[in-house]
Formats: structure tokens, C-alpha cells, sequence
């Protein structure tokens, strides 16, 4: 029995006692102590290991073997669920059984993503990730389908995005078999360059579009907002920060390994002009700017997330097909990085709608005097997500910045600058609407959130932070992920880059952050330190005496001078092309419908039969 | 009260010797002069003589050049500017402004009105001296002050700033009981702010003989102090919400 085996045989076992005793106290701590170990497994696993079992289909070995590409997503993966299920484990679970929801289900679903994950990015040939593929749709579905009615309808509105990606992919995947006669990803990476230019970009087009929706590529993006969103608590938080990256996961997989990045650009639309890779580097750019902006509008702040995560992975698409050794590098790490901030951000906001009850930016406010270390888990979350120093959104982000620079395509640098102001304006809001300013009479009483949701929180950001003081130690593994892929592999310090492409230390950046804040302090300090609290009714509202129940702080249209400016470009067409697909869809169920069922039935299938018949004998 | 003899003047007992330490001295100064030539106003422009400010202000006679310029909050604004008649209602609004505002802080009246009422003498509704309510520092009269008394009135303020002359408002800490007593006389003994005057004066050693006396103490009567809330983390101690399920 190999490790791997052992590592897939842990996550079963933790799935099938997920739903067997998921509502029991003790399986958090027994689902830690094996996510914990499965870790440890996986990090001291040699690359490439095989999985021990394996077995035949039409011919065809199937077989699971994790590299170092895979490793790296499965890491991210395992420590997304490690943080849920922490945070799952004490009083919010408590509540949510409460609340006349299964538990069971809740963890249950859990382990089940993991293992669906692991077999996906484990996968040593095509029939192997096809299984995952789907495998990891479902258990999406599963998890996505928990949180009640409305994430339920959002988790139906997946399913058929789910299954036109997986038909696509099951298309691709025919394909590849009768172009190449081989499903084993050794073999493919051999032959598919070979292949003719048409032949790849159908493969381009169908695996593409499989993957795009998993990942929230535009235009297919409009699925996962309301999925994710609705989910339950940590549920959210673990899709947010892994799930649609097994999108980016096949993207690697085929552009980089399979067709190839050279092979890619090779494929033009205009002759010398655009190619399949520039196509995708803009829809990547894209995917940053305008679901960005989206986010910018959002209401309830796991909306606002969710839209971020579809923007971010635009991010690290970008680098990915950039494909240079700093932008790849980068894309990859944004993967870890993302996860990281995401989830904690994720889980702050549940941790305040656990106490207050809401997440609607438009009913909170100051909460920082009552949810002081929530509040730092947001302050960081945010930090991270716009990409700021000292949290490691910074390094990647650089990281990809660098290399557009570097590689000559000042206009998605352009483009990638125009997300990140799109982030910090967002992620304002969030912070500013929930815990800044006026506190409501009705939020006076509420209290800090209970240990055990806050210790995965502050683990989280504390991870972000020390990556992105020290992001040499998440690069060691993204070097392997680059050496699995085939990319150049960039040379890392433990604070960053030392190349003469560009240097990075973000040991010095982060050191003299906190000498001008020591600075600060030693002046402030040094003259006293007095300073004198005031009452937040004690506030200038041009005179007008405040009372508890006059409100000063206004969240309500919160972007109103910059919404006169670009409001008018928010016009809805990913919605109306989205309706416009459905009703073309329904369209066309009725009229098969008609023909099968009320037209003449037994004429209609009489002459199908006929005409079965003759053709199978002309044949 | 109608003679100019009994506007109360701010005595400026300068501690003479002070503590041997010239350097202490020279940093003063340096304050001073930084203090003089950068100065935050909030306009509280209650009447006409807010009209002489856009041009006092813009590129005609550019008040910035001087260092100074409009802030919108009081909490960063060093000078309050009231420009013109002040009527009982404004009145609070004016001295809850002041009160919020962090010291070293300055008052300026302009127009006439703040300084006598002015065409308002008779008015039943109106604050007839500013300083009566206020420590004002500076009176620009005029019915209205042009843009160039404007610029002139700023530029004694400085120059008062840069000598030290100018600590009216410690004088609103030293006899608050005074001020305090002639707002009451005018919007009732109920009246109070939300600002804690006498907590700030304890708090930064600004006590004077005048600071408590018989309105403060009407005052402490019904006053409510409002808690500021203490950033707590309070997991064990605080209540739990009485709607929130357990």
C-alpha cells in the first residue's frame, strides 16, 4: 500500500464517518486529527507516487498518480477543510443542528469534496479525471444544496452548468482518445502537440469550456456567486477558497501540459495578431475587472466575496498563461494565498452574522468595539485580498504584476491594476459597513465570537501573514507544481525573489512597514500617549445633537459619486445572455417534447424505426 | 454688560522662570509658529458674512497661502468661524461644534451680529455677544467685513497664535461654570452637550478656580454621561443578546 493510498483511504473513511456520525462532538476532533495526518502524508509524500490499486476500462488502464502539481492544490485543499471543519466543530455547528439542519450532512459533504479533490488531482490519466470531475461536481452540488431553500435553488442553477462542462469535457476526452489512441496523460503530453491546429482548438474549446464554468470564468460565471454565498458557514468558506480552483487545476493541466503554451500561441484567430493565448489572457483579465465590479455593489458581504473569488482567479489564470517563471509562479501561489484570506474572510463574516444574525452591509456597523478579534481577522482578510503588504496577497499579485511588466503586455497590467483598485474600494465598504462607525442600538449587547470559530480564523490569517512575510516557505511548493507542469521554475529566497528580473524581500518591506509604525508609536508614546475615548453619539453632524436612535452613518449606496460615473455601464448582459440561453434551451425541449409525446406518437416512433432500420442495412 | 469693561479678559499668567530649560522654550516656539501657520477652519456660516468667504478663500486673496483652510469636521479644524447673527437654536448647534473640537482651538466672529446683534439689537431670538457663550479670539466687525478685513483678522489671529497671546480656549475649561451659567440663562437649566467639559479639563490638567461652581453642579443634576464603549473582547462577561438562540 502506497502513501497515497493510505492518503485516499483516510478521506474516504473520514467521508462515510461524516455521514454516519457527523452530529456525534467527538468526529470534529477525529476529522482534525485525520485532515491533520493526511497533511503530514501528503507533505512527506515522495513525487510522483502512484496509487497501489487501479483497473481496467475498454482497454484502457485507470490509474491515480499524484505530482508535484497536484500536491500543491491538495495541500490547499486539505487545509481548507481542516479550517471548516475546526470552525464547523463547536457552537456553529451546535446552532446549525439546532436550527433543525443535518450536521451529518454538513460533514458529511465535506470529506466527501476533499475526496472527490484528491481523486481529481491525483488523477494519472483521462478516464481518471473525468471520474473526478465529476465525482468533485457532485459533491459540490451536495455541499452547495445544504443551506436551505435559497441555497438550493442557487445549487439547481449549477447543475446545468455542471453537466454542459462535464458533457464537454466527456467530449474532449473522446477526442483526445480518437486523435491520439492513448487516455494515459504521459502519453497525451507527448502526442497532443503534435496534433493539427483544428484538432486542438476543439480540444481548446471543449475542455476549455468545462473547465471555465468550474471556475467562474467569464461568461459562465454566473452560477457560483449565489452557490457559494448560500452555502452554509464553512461550507462557503472551503468552496471559496478551493473549490473552483480544480477548474484552474485542469486549465494547468491542458494549456501548460497538454497543448502547451508555445503550441498556443500558435493557434491565431488573425494571423500574427491574436491567438488562443491571447484570447485567454483577456478573458482572464476580464474575469478580474468586471466581476470585481460587481462585487463593488453587493449588498450582503458573502455575496461580496463570492464575487471576488471569481475575480481573483482571473488573477491567477493570467499568470499561469503568461507562463514566464515569475508569472506562473505567481498565479500559482495566488492560489494558496487566495485560500487563505478568502477563507478567513469568509469566516469572519459568518462569525458576525452568527452573532448579529445578518449580513446585510446595510444593517451592521461598529462592531469593532464588540468584535474586536473578528475584526482583525477581517482587517487582515482584507489587507490580504487587495493585495496590500505585509499579508501575502501582496507577493503574488507583485509577483504577477512583474511579470506583465516584464513580458510586455502593459495593457493587461492595465487591466489587472484596474481589479485591484476595484478590490480595495469593495473590500472598504465590507470592513467600513460592519464594523466601522455607528453602532446600533440592537448590537450593543452582542458579544466576541466563541473560541472555536475564532482560533481557525486568526490560524488563517496568521498563515497569510507569515506567508507573506516569509512567502519562501509556500514557494518551495509552488516550485514543484512548476517543475510537474513543465514551466521555468523561479529561484526564491525565503522573503521573495532574487533575480535580476526583479527582487522581491519581503523581510525588509514588512520590517520597515513596522519601524514606521514603531516610529509612530515611540512619537505618540513619547509625548504622552494621551488620548481620550469618546461616546459615539459625541459625533459632528453639523451641529444636530445625535440620539441612539438618529442614524449618522449612511452604507446605503455607499460608491454614490463613483456609481454616477460608471453606474450606466452595469447593464446585466451575463443575466440576459444567461435568460436568453434558457429560453432558447426550453424552446427547443418543447419542440422535441411535441414531437415525441403528443404528435402522433406511434407514427413518429414508426417512422423513427424505419429509418433506423434502412440505415443500419445501408450500412 | 453693555460696556466694553465688562467683556471678561483672559488674564495670560505665563509661568515666569518656567523650568530653566531653554531648549523648552525654543520648542515652544517652534510650535508656535508651526501651529501659526497651519490653521483648520470650520465655517459655521450662520448668516451673511458667509457671502465675503469664496473669494477670502479662492484665488482672489487665497487665504491659503497663508496656511489655512476649510476642514469639514471639527475634530481636525483649529479655528471656528461664525459669520454672522446667531440665533438661540444656532447657538447650541455652534457650541456643541466648539465643544468637539480638540484644543488648541480658536473662535472667530465675524460680522457685526456676533460682536453686539448688530441690526438684530432687538431680536428676541438672538445671541446678542458671542463671547458671552464662547471664548472668542478674534472679532472681525463689519456690516459686512470685506474679503481684505477678512484676510486681515486671520492674519492678527496668527500672529497672535505665533506670540502665544491667543489661549482663549483654555479660558473655556478655567471658568466653565461661567460660560455654563450664561448658556443655561438662555436655553434652561436642562440644558447639556454631549461633551464631558469638565472630565476633558480633569483629564488634561486644565482645571482652573472657575471650572465648578453652582451651574455646573445644576448641571451634574440631571445630567446622563453618555459611556464611550470599551473595545472588550468580553466572551465570558457581557450578556448574551436576550433574541439570540443558544
Amino acid at each position: 500500500m502506497t502513501s497515497l493510498d493510505l492518503l485516499l483511504i483516510l478521506s474516504g473513511l473520514t467521508t462515510l464517518a461524516g455521514f454516519a456520525f457527523g452530529n456525534h462532538r467527538a468526529y470534529p476532533w477525529l476529522a482534525g486529527i485525520v485532515l491533520t495526518a493526511q497533511i503530514v502524508i501528503l507533505a512527506s509524500m515522495p513525487l510522483p507516487m502512484a496509487a497501489g490499486f487501479g483497473f481496467e476500462m475498454f482497454g484502457h488502464p485507470v490509474g491515480w498518480q499524484m505530482d508535484g502539481f497536484g500536491r500543491f492544490f491538495a495541500l490547499i485543499t486539505l487545509g481548507a477543510a481542516l479550517a471548516s471543519v475546526a470552525y464547523t466543530g463547536g457552537e456553529w455547528g451546535e446552532r446549525y443542528a439546532a436550527g433543525g439542519k443535518n450536521l451529518r450532512w454538513l460533514h458529511g459533504a465535506l470529506a466527501g469534496n476533499v475526496l472527490a479533490m484528491l481523486l481529481l488531482l491525483a488523477s494519472g490519466d483521462l478516464i481518471a479525471f473525468f471520474i473526478g470531475w465529476e465525482l468533485t461536481s457532485w459533491a459540490g452540488f451536495l455541499l452547495m444544496a445544504q443551506g436551505g431553500e435559497r441555497a438550493l435553488r442557487a445549487a439547481m442553477r449549477y447543475v446545468p452548468y455542471a453537466m454542459a462542462g462535464a458533457m464537454a469535457v466527456l467530449g474532449g476526452l473522446v477526442l483526445s482518445l480518437t486523435w491520439t489512441g492513448t487516455l494515459d496523460l504521459s502519453q497525451l503530453v507527448m502526442l497532443v502537440p503534435g496534433l493539427a491546429n483544428w484538432k486542438l482548438a476543439l480540444l481548446l474549446a471543449l475542455f476549455g469550456t468545462g473547465f471555465a464554468i468550474k471556475m467562474g470564468l467569464l461568461p459562465v460565471h454566473l452560477w457560483q456567486t449565489p452557490a457559494y454565498a448560500e452555502a452554509p458557514g464553512a461550507a462557503t468558506a472551503f468552496l471559496g477558497a478551493i473549490s473552483s480552483r480544480m477548474g484552474l487545476f485542469g486549465f494547468g493541466l491542458l494549456l501548460v501540459k497538454l497543448i502547451t503554451l508555445t503550441r498556443l500561441a500558435d493557434l491565431s484567430f488573425i494571423d500574427g495578431l491574436f491567438s488562443a493565448r491571447d484570447l485567454i489572457e483577456w478573458v482572464a483579465a476580464l474575469t478580474i475587472v468586471l466581476p470585481t465590479f460587481t462585487a463593488l455593489k453587493q449588498n450582503d458581504a458573502r455575496y461580496l466575496l463570492a464575487w471576488h473569488g471569481i475575480g481573483q482567479s482571473g488573477y491567477m489564470l493570467l499568470g499561469l498563461v503568461i507562463g514566464d517563471a515569475t508569472g506562473s509562479a505567481g498565479g500559482l501561489l495566488h492560489v494558496f494565498n487566495h485560500a487563505t484570506y478568502q477563507a478567513a474572510l469568509v469566516l469572519s463574516v459568518f462569525a458576525v452574522m452568527h452573532r448579529t444574525g445578518t449580513a446585510d452591509l446595510n444593517s451592521m456597523g461598529g462592531l469593532v468595539t464588540r468584535m474586536p478579534l473578528t475584526f482583525l481577522v477581517m482587517l487582515l482578510g482584507i489587507i490580504g485580498l487587495a493585495g496590500l503588504p505585509p499579508m501575502n496577497g501582496f507577493v503574488s499579485k507583485w509577483l504577477i504584476y512583474r511579470s506583465l511588466m516584464i513580458e510586455g503586455r502593459p495593457l493587461l497590467f492595465l487591466m489587472t491594476v484596474l481589479g485591484t483598485l476595484g478590490t480595495i474600494l469593495s473590500v472598504y465598504k465590507l470592513i467600513h459597513n460592519t464594523f466601522l462607525g455607528q453602532l446600533r442600538a440592537e448590537h450593543e449587547q452582542i458579544r466576541e465570537a466563541p473560541w472555536s470559530m475564532l482560533v481557525p480564523m486568526l490560524a488563517l490569517v496568521a498563515l497569510a501573514f507569515v506567508t507573506g512575510v516569509a512567502p519562501g516557505l509556500a514557494l518551495n511548493y509552488v516550485n514543484e507544481a512548476q517543475a510537474a507542469l513543465g514551466l521555468p521554475v523561479m529561484a526564491h529566497t525565503l522573503g521573495g525573489v532574487e533575480s535580476p528580473r526583479g527582487s522581491l524581500d519581503m523581510l525588509w518591506i514588512v520590517g520597515v512597514l513596522f519601524a514606521g509604525f514603531g516610529i509612530g508609536a515611540l512619537l505618540f508614546y513619547g509625548a504622552g500617549g494621551r488620548s481620550k475615548r469618546i461616546h459615539q453619539l459625541d459625533n459632528y453632524a453639523g451641529g444636530h445633537f445625535l440620539s441612539a436612535d438618529v442614524r449618522y452613518q449612511y452604507s446605503d449606496h455607499f460608491y454614490a459619486g463613483l456609481m454616477h460615473r460608471i453606474g450606466p455601464l452595469y447593464r446585466g448582459s451575463f443575466t440576459q445572455m444567461e435568460a436568453a440561453l434558457a429560453s432558447a434551451n426550453d424552446l427547443l425541449a418543447s419542440l422535441m417534447q411535441a414531437w415525441y409525446r403528443q404528435a402522433v406518437p406511434a407514427l413518429t416512433l414508426l417512422i423513427a424505426t424505419v429509418l433506423g432500420l434502412a440505415w443500419m442495412i445501408w450500412r | 454688560m453693555s460696556t466694553l469693561k465688562n467683556i471678561p479678559v483672559v488674564s495670560h499668567e505665563k509661568p515666569s522662570g518656567g523650568t530653566g530649560n531653554l531648549l523648552a522654550n525654543v520648542f515652544d516656539e517652534l510650535m508656535a509658529f508651526c501651529r501659526s501657520r497651519s490653521l483648520f477652519m470650520l465655517h459655521y456660516c450662520t448668516g451673511c458674512g458667509a457671502i465675503e468667504l469664496p473669494p477670502a478663500m479662492t484665488s482672489r486673496f487665497d487665504m491659503e497661502r497663508l496656511g489655512i483652510q476649510p476642514m469639514v469636521t471639527p475634530r481636525q479644524a483649529d479655528i471656528l468661524l461664525v459669520t454672522g447673527y446667531v440665533s438661540t437654536k444656532t447657538l447650541k448647534r455652534i457650541i456643541l461644534t466648539y465643544e468637539q473640537m480638540n484644543s488648541p482651538k480658536y473662535v472667530i466672529g465675524i460680522c457685526s451680529c456676533t460682536v453686539n446683534g448688530g441690526m438684530y439689537w432687538q431680536s428676541y431670538a438672538t445671541a446678542k455677544k458671542l463671547n458671552d457663550y464662547l471664548p472668542v479670539d478674534m472679532y472681525i466687525a463689519g456690516c459686512m467685513p470685506r474679503p481684505e478685513a477678512v484676510i486681515h483678522g486671520l492674519r492678527e489671529l496668527m500672529e497672535n497664535i505665533k506670540k502665544g497671546e491667543s489661549d482663549n480656549w483654555r479660558d473655556y475649561y478655567r471658568r466653565y461654570d461661567h460660560y455654563l451659567g450664561n448658556q443655561q440663562r438662555l436655553f434652561g437649566e436642562n440644558w447639556q452637550t454631549p461633551t464631558d467639559i469638565i472630565g476633558e479639563a480633569r483629564h488634561y490638567d486644565l482645571m482652573g478656580p472657575e471650572t465648578l461652581g453652582p451651574h455646573t453642579a445644576l448641571l451634574e443634576q440631571h445630567q446622563t454621561p453618555l459611556k464611550p464603549f470599551e473595545m472588550t473582547l468580553g466572551l465570558a462577561d457581557l450578556p448574551v443578546r436576550k433574541d439570540e438562540p443558544r
